[in-house]
């Protein structure tokens, strides 16, 4: 045992799938070291061979096969172990300090591509994007196709070092947005960024705001057609999606795949969530208004109506919406939570045993279940997990306001929420634009 | 520079709306028994005229807001002009607070009590004055999106209990000018236009497009008088507190579940006034921290919200929200045609000057 193995062994010794196997490749004897995890040993041992089969028979000096195999090394034993850890194969001559890093074949450590599981397509693409980052960037390279698409790669972090990749349109994507994005990520690179928030935190985004400045896709086509539209795209090694900057207002409402209906469909499926966004705000809201400050504004037979679906249920309108949101917010979170399997039980239990059972026991009123159901089916039309999660977290602040101001709370509510939106933006650019490309008074 | 022609338009449409509907179709209708296109007609006349000049003034001092303007020309010029819009401001700012607050509580909120409408009012409007100008006028882009077909179309559902034969009265004379309700209706008139002269440093527009948006709000004003006369007759709708409110009120639509059609108007419109105040505060702060440049402007608007707010409570009923009013309009009159005629004097002075120099 020479001392470079000891000095390896050492340090990797104590890992179970430390890998150290003795081999002759031409007229040498050597090493090979790697993590059995991470690297195929029987196929990339049966690559070697074959190289050096290859080499041999044309009569070229070993020298040449060392060098087309990988990158000559000698000494640096801190290099090697490093080299080790990111899933090299260190390829030892005995008895020397000398060492080739070489690409292995990997273990199969990737899902191949799948179609979405968040993202439902109706009519179009289904790949989408897997944890790898590098799978990620060659499907957007294959749809791009351009030689004005800019990759810049960073890695990030201090103890565990995570790869991020910029992409970019050359020519369409605003220069000072990409700039103060790669300046932003030079300037914190020691910051793990390995989720959303940590990425928040890398570029400079308040840590407070309800509304994610990311915009995510798993669906490589949409996040193409945001980079020909001048927007930005942001992988993150591990996140099986593309994070779009800069969030805009308008892709809550559109998707890339709507285009693939006729123009009249598009549009009325984009009033539908439109419509969808202010039901999910404004019922709520208005049911807790009338009720309990302002039922003096339906007709009178309306009124009625209200006021006999909720005889005797024992507390006020505010009480019971809160109540029962919360519940939904429950089964929502839960359902995330639970396995495939139990989930649609959850469903059961939620729909027949909460929904009739609670009127029943004069708990809630008809009305209200009626207005709930149509309140989160309306926030799901929303496109976008995150952004339907923000717009739920509003509806709150708008019942409250409604529970004391009635309908004056209400449009209160709107107000605030309205600007509240209009406050936002990314690096300069606002929340409200219509899209980036075209002139400034065209959106926000 | 960006152009937000767009954005002025709707803000300059969104804030008069807001300013319209609610004293003074009352003002205009008890300053004279008949004829009441004239008093109307003469208000928008001087309307467009002062916003004419007022442009045309500002457009000689591009990227400047008029409080850089007056600064440039002199201490004294600076004091005579900026020290009566700074109180002018303040004065809307409370007197609006206070009146739509009485306004809302007098419709509907009969038993919410009177501080909680303004603290909600002066909360809202707080927070968009403090994340700023952009953000004035995107909501404003938002509110008029989301509030303004309501209003049109309420407006238009307002001439449902029209009789055209109270129109007959056609013959006017001159004698409401002199008249205090009349001279209060300017109010409608001069509150939205000085913020012109404010956005100039963040962002262009183009001058025809808000003679348009003043053009477009010409049947509002006309008509805002008119259904109520043409709804009761002048003297009946003469006693009413606020006649167009009552005229929508009696508006009765079978196939929309609402009875009351009033309420989705007033509070739209309510919507418009929040951003107004929010304007108009922003506008102050602007002057303030011209001044006072050493303290933050978040905490000088802080201050002045406070300090409105406060002062509400010492005006005890409508009658000094009326008094208060005609006070203030002295201070509108010299606002609506000392600020347009001297940015204009100044501008034209300053062009001379410089052909001058050139030469």
């Amino acid at each position: 045992m020479d001392r470079f193995i000891n000095e390896i062994k050492a340090e990797l010794g104590n890992n179970g799938d430390f890998h150290l196997q003795r081999d002759y490749l031409a007229d040498a004897a050597v090493m090979l070291l790697g993590f059995n995890t991470l690297i195929d040993f029987i196929k990339t041992r049966v690559v070697l061979h074959k190289h050096a089969e290859s080499i041999l028979l044309q009569n070229q000096p070993s020298g040449d096969l060392w060098r087309a195999i990988g990158e000559v090394i000698e000494g640096d034993v801190r290099k090697a172990i490093s080299s080790i850890y990111e899933g090299k194969l260190i390829i030892h001559f005995e008895n020397t300090a000398r060492f080739i890093i070489m690409e292995p074949v990997p273990a199969m450590l990737d899902r191949s591509i799948d179609s979405p599981t968040n993202e439902n397509v109706i009519q179009g693409a289904l790949d989408s994007f897997t944890e790898g980052i590098d799978t990620n960037i060659g499907m957007v390279r294959k749809l791009v196709n351009s030689d004005e698409i800019r990759i810049d790669s960073f890695t990030a972090g201090r103890s565990r070092k995570n790869k991020l990749s910029l992409l970019y349109i050359d020519g369409q994507a605003d220069a000072d947005l990409v700039n103060s994005i790669r300046d932003h990520i030079e300037k914190n690179i020691q910051i793990e960024a390995c989720d959303l928030q940590g990425l928040a935190k890398m570029l400079g985004f308040p840590s407070w705001s309800a509304i994610s400045k990311f915009n995510t896709t798993e669906l490589p086509h949409h996040a193409v057609q945001n980079l020909k539209k001048g927007k930005v795209i942001l992988f993150v090694d591990r996140l099986p999606f593309a994070l779009i900057l800069p969030n805009l207002l308008w892709d809550m409402f559109a998707v890339e795949n709507d285009r693939n209906f006729p123009l009249p469909i598009m549009l009325a499926i984009r009033a539908i969530r439109i419509i969808g966004i202010l039901i999910t705000l404004i019922t709520p809201g208005l049911y807790v208004a009338l009720v309990s400050v302002n039922p003096e504004v339906l007709q009178i037979q309306l009124a009625l109506s209200v006021a006999q679906s909720r005889e005797g249920v024992p507390y006020p309108a505010l009480v019971e919406i809160i109540f029962m949101l919360l519940i939904l917010e429950l089964i929502l979170e839960a359902s995330v939570r639970l396995p495939k399997s139990i989930g649609p039980t959850i469903t059961m239990v939620g729909g027949i045993i909460l929904g009739q059972a609670a009127v029943e026991a004069k708990l809630v009123s008809n009305l209200l279940i009626i207005i709930l159901a149509a309140t989160t089916i309306a926030n799901s039309t929303i496109v976008g997990f995150q952004n339907s999660v923000s717009i739920r977290l509003f509806k709150y602040a708008i019942v409250l306001l409604a529970a004391i101001f009635g309908i004056l709370g209400l449009v209160a509510g709107l107000v605030f929420v309205g600007a509240y939106l209009a406050s936002l933006n990314t690096y300069g650019k606002s929340y409200l634009y219509l899209n980036l490309k075209g002139n400034e008074s065209n959106g926000g | 520079m960006a152009d937000k022609s767009l954005h002025v338009m709707l803000m300059y449409v969104i804030s008069h709306l807001g300013l319209i509907f609610f004293m003074y179709p009352g003002n205009v209708i008890s300053s004279t028994e008949q004829g009441h296109w004239l008093p109307v007609l003469v208000g928008v006349v001087i309307h467009f005229i002062f916003i004419t000049i007022y442009m045309k003034g500002l457009s000689y001092f591009p990227k400047k807001d008029i409080i850089r303007i007056y600064a440039g020309i002199g201490k004294g010029t600076a004091i005579f002009f900026i020290a009566p819009v700074f109180l002018y401001f303040s004065m809307i700012l409370l007197i609006t607070l206070r009146a739509y607050a009485e306004i809302i509580t007098i419709v509907f909120l009969s038993n919410t009590p009177l501080w909680a409408i303004m603290l909600l009012l002066i909360s809202i409007s707080t927070y968009i004055a403090a994340k700023g100008v952009e953000t004035i006028f995107r909501t404003g882009l938002l509110l008029s999106l989301l509030f303004l077909p309501i209003i049109i179309f309420i407006f238009f559902t307002s001439f449902q209990n029209v009789d055209w034969r109270y129109m007959v009265p056609l013959d006017a004379d001159l004698g409401f000018i002199i008249k205090r309700t009349y001279l209060e209706s300017f109010f409608a008139f001069s509150g939205g236009f000085l913020f012109l002269g404010f956005v100039q440093p963040y962002f262009s527009y183009d001058r025809k497009y808000v003679l348009w948006a003043a053009a477009f709000l010409i049947p509002f004003f006309l008509f805002s008088v008119y259904i109520p006369v043409l709804t009761f007759g002048q003297a009946t709708s003469a006693t009413t507190f606020l006649p167009y409110v009552v005229a929508v009120d009696a508006i009765n639509i079978n196939w929309l579940m609402f009875d009351r059609v009033t309420m989705f108007f007033l509070l739209s419109l309510i919507s418009f006034i929040m951003l107004y105040l929010a304007l108009v505060s922003w506008k102050a702060i602007r002057i303030l921290s011209h001044y006072l440049p050493s303290i933050k402007p978040v905490k000088l608007l802080l201050a002045l919200s406070a300090a409105v707010y406060i002062s509400c409570f010492f005006i005890p009923d409508w009658k000094d929200v009326e008094k208060l009013f005609w006070w203030n309009t002295f201070l509108r009159f010299y606002i609506l045609i000392a600020v347009p005629f001297s940015i204009f004097f100044f501008g034209r002075r300053m062009k001379r000057k410089g052909k001058d120099e050139t030469i």
